[in-house]
């Protein structure tokens, strides 16, 4: 500690060289760390669907053409379906159409149960109150934190592709995992049927929970097959059949962040071992005189590494400051386009990733030349004027 | 020679190597120096006078003979003994101040006092007393580059006593100096040796600065050619 004077002052020798190096550095961590968390966000999607065993139901033409309601009670009985439920998407606008948030009407007792992945946390009391009160509804926490709304609170939803505009009580709330997940509210799927007649009987899509995910293919072909004679056809599809797509593109974006950031660390680490060298080099005479004052080799040595790792760290943590600040960007700006990103966040792993490479960064790029430099004779760096 | 000696160097030799071949610069030389001795170190140029003093000084290793130093036999020591030994016994002084430039006049003399278990308060009174000594306490704010060419070497005279040392090695102090300046640093090292007690060993090829010292050693081709007592 008596010596962070010496090492702040030495770093700050030659100022301009010092400063360029740390934004160097600060600018190519901030590049690794934001790779670095949009990889590990679009992988926490891809690599972990919230259920594996989920299967949408609709009808083959289109998501617009309704299916008939009765089609579910013969999906239920197939051995391998644990739940299904009837959902529609009702689209209502929410006083403005930039307050976007998507609204379900389903059928309100299996929905803790396909969904269980996303409602993680509710209370049940209030949950029974929704299933009790017809014109209720239940919302995601952020999603009734970010209108302010409190359970009792009434919801008027204005419909834009059926005539309707229910006033809904906000019965509950719940939370999930992710973000992502608390933006949805869901209502009595029977209001709706009540409100626009002539759906009654029918609904967009079911969503049919499997017991098994291993089950999921047989239990797709099964349903379309059966279907497939009437004169609604169905197709069915897993809730990740996109996100298997995705994860074949993203074995690619993988390849290539990692290859940016193995480039941009090996960059870095000729940057600041040709800044340290530089440093190091210019105080032959100094390193000698220290010694000759009594000051062991090792003595010497922590103080030149000490320099090397405190300059790369100032370059690290600014780099981790930028991609903090980014991050926050990140997640408003893409995030509200691109919903992959709406959970975009620098993870612990990814901030300690950084840390200890900018930390490593200067201790391999400080080690060679301030181990040369202690090893050199005293009367010869003496005499290097 | 009166007075024990500090400095004992019995058949000293050494010669450097150079791709194999090898430069004999002291060929079994024999000098004592008794506590409290003040030496000028005379010689032409490559006549090894800066080597014999770095092996005094514990920075080099003579090739044979024994060295002792400080009650201390140099041979003996490794690298880091070697090095905690000049901390507390030796105390340098270079033609051309060595000091260090982020660091101001007080931290530049603060820094042997480091390597020592004191108190920051403690290594402050140290230092005040140093420079005290060398007459620059207004000036310990100041960094190198703002001082004068004897202003430095003053500083550097500062550090080399501040932790106390019984020798004092000095190489061509007064070389890149002006006649006035390099007249006040051989005042003060006279004063250090009078008043403090410092064994000094001065290396110098200026006359007027070998007439301080008590007595001038001359080295010829490797060995010691004579020896005078300077009266005055
Ligand atoms: N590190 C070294 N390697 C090879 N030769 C050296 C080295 N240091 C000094 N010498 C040679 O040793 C001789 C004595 O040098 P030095 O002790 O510096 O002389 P002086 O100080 O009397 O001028 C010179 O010939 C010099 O070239
Ligand atoms: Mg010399």
């Amino acid at each position: 500690m008596k010596y962070l004077h010496l090492v702040l002052r030495s770093l700050f020798r030659s100022r301009r060289r010092t400063l360029l190096t740390v934004a160097f550095l600060a600018v190519s961590v901030f590049l690794v760390a934001t790779l670095q968390s949009i990889l590990a966000t679009l992988d926490g999607f891809a690599n972990n669907p919230n259920a594996a065993n989920r299967v949408a139901v609709r009808h083959k033409v289109s998501l617009t053409n309704l299916i008939p309601m009765r089609y579910q009670d013969w999906i239920r009985q197939q051995p391998e379906v644990e739940a299904t439920m009837a959902i529609q998407w009702f689209g209502g606008i929410y006083q403005d159409p930039r307050n976007f948030f998507a609204n379900f009407a389903a059928e309100p007792e299996p929905i803790v149960r396909i969904f269980r992945e996303e409602i993680v946390e509710y209370t049940e009391s209030e949950f029974k109150d929704f299933l009790r009160d017809r014109n209720g509804c239940i919302v995601g926490k952020s999603l009734a934190d970010k209108f302010g709304w409190k359970v009792g609170d009434v919801v008027t939803l204005q419909g834009t592709i059926f005539p309707m505009n229910p006033r809904l009580t906000v019965r509950g709330t719940w939370k999930s995992k992710r973000q992502a997940d608390e933006q949805v509210l869901y209502f009595h799927f029977k209001l709706l049927e009540e409100g626009v007649p002539r759906i009654a009987g029918r609904v967009g899509s079911f969503w049919v929970r499997a017991k098994n995910a291993d089950d999921v293919p047989r239990l797709i072909e099964r349903i379309d097959r059966h279907f497939s004679d009437a004169l609604e056809p169905t197709q069915s599809e897993t809730e990740n059949a996109f996100q298997l797509n995705f994860l074949k593109m993203m074995g690619n974006i993988a390849a290539i962040i990692h290859s940016i950031t193995g480039a941009v660390l090996a960059a870095l680490l000729v940057v600041t071992a040709n800044t340290m060298a530089m440093a190091i080099r210019e105080r032959t005479t100094e390193v000698a005189v220290f010694r000759a004052m009594g000051f062991t080799s090792l003595q010497v040595l922590g103080i030149l590494m000490a320099e090397g790792i405190l300059l790369s760290l100032m370059g690290g943590v600014g780099g981790i400051a930028l991609a903090w600040l980014g991050a926050g960007a990140i997640q408003q700006g893409i995030g509200s386009v691109i919903p992959w990103l709406a959970d975009f966040a620098i993870p612990t792993e990814t901030l300690l990733f950084c840390l200890h490479a900018s930390m490593g960064l200067g201790l391999l790029s400080t080690l060679v030349p301030a181990w040369r430099a202690v090893r050199r004779p005293i009367i010869e760096g003496l005499r290097a004027l | 020679m009166n007075g024990e000696a500090i400095i004992r160097c019995e058949g000293i030799a050494k010669s450097y190597f150079r791709d194999s071949l090898e430069i004999p610069v002291l060929q079994g030389l024999d000098l004592e120096i008794p506590r409290g001795g003040y030496f000028a170190l005379m010689g032409p140029s490559g006549s090894g006078k800066t080597t014999l003093l770095n092996l005094i000084a514990g920075i080099d290793r003579p090739t044979g003979g024994s060295l002792e130093v400080c009650g201390y036999r140099l041979n003996d020591l490794d690298d880091d003994e070697l090095a905690g030994w000049r901390a507390i016994h030796v105390g340098f002084i270079f033609q051309n101040y060595n000091l260090v430039p982020v660091l101001n006049a007080f931290e530049n003399v603060e820094l042997p006092l480091l390597l020592q278990p004191l108190s920051r308060a403690q290594r402050r009174a140290r230092v005040l007393e140093a420079l005290a000594l060398v007459n620059l306490e207004d000036r310990m704010w100041n960094f190198p580059r703002q001082l004068s060419g004897g202003q430095e070497q003053r500083v550097a005279i500062a550090r080399a006593i501040v932790s106390d040392p019984r020798i004092l090695v000095a190489d061509e102090p007064t070389g890149a100096l002006d006649a006035k300046n390099a007249e006040e640093v051989m005042a003060l090292l006279e004063r250090l040796n009078q008043d403090l007690g410092k064994t000094i060993l001065l290396v110098t090829h200026d006359p007027k600065a070998a007439h301080h010292a008590r007595v001038q050693i001359h080295l010829e081709k490797g060995v010691l050619d004579r020896t005078v007592e300077v009266n005055r």
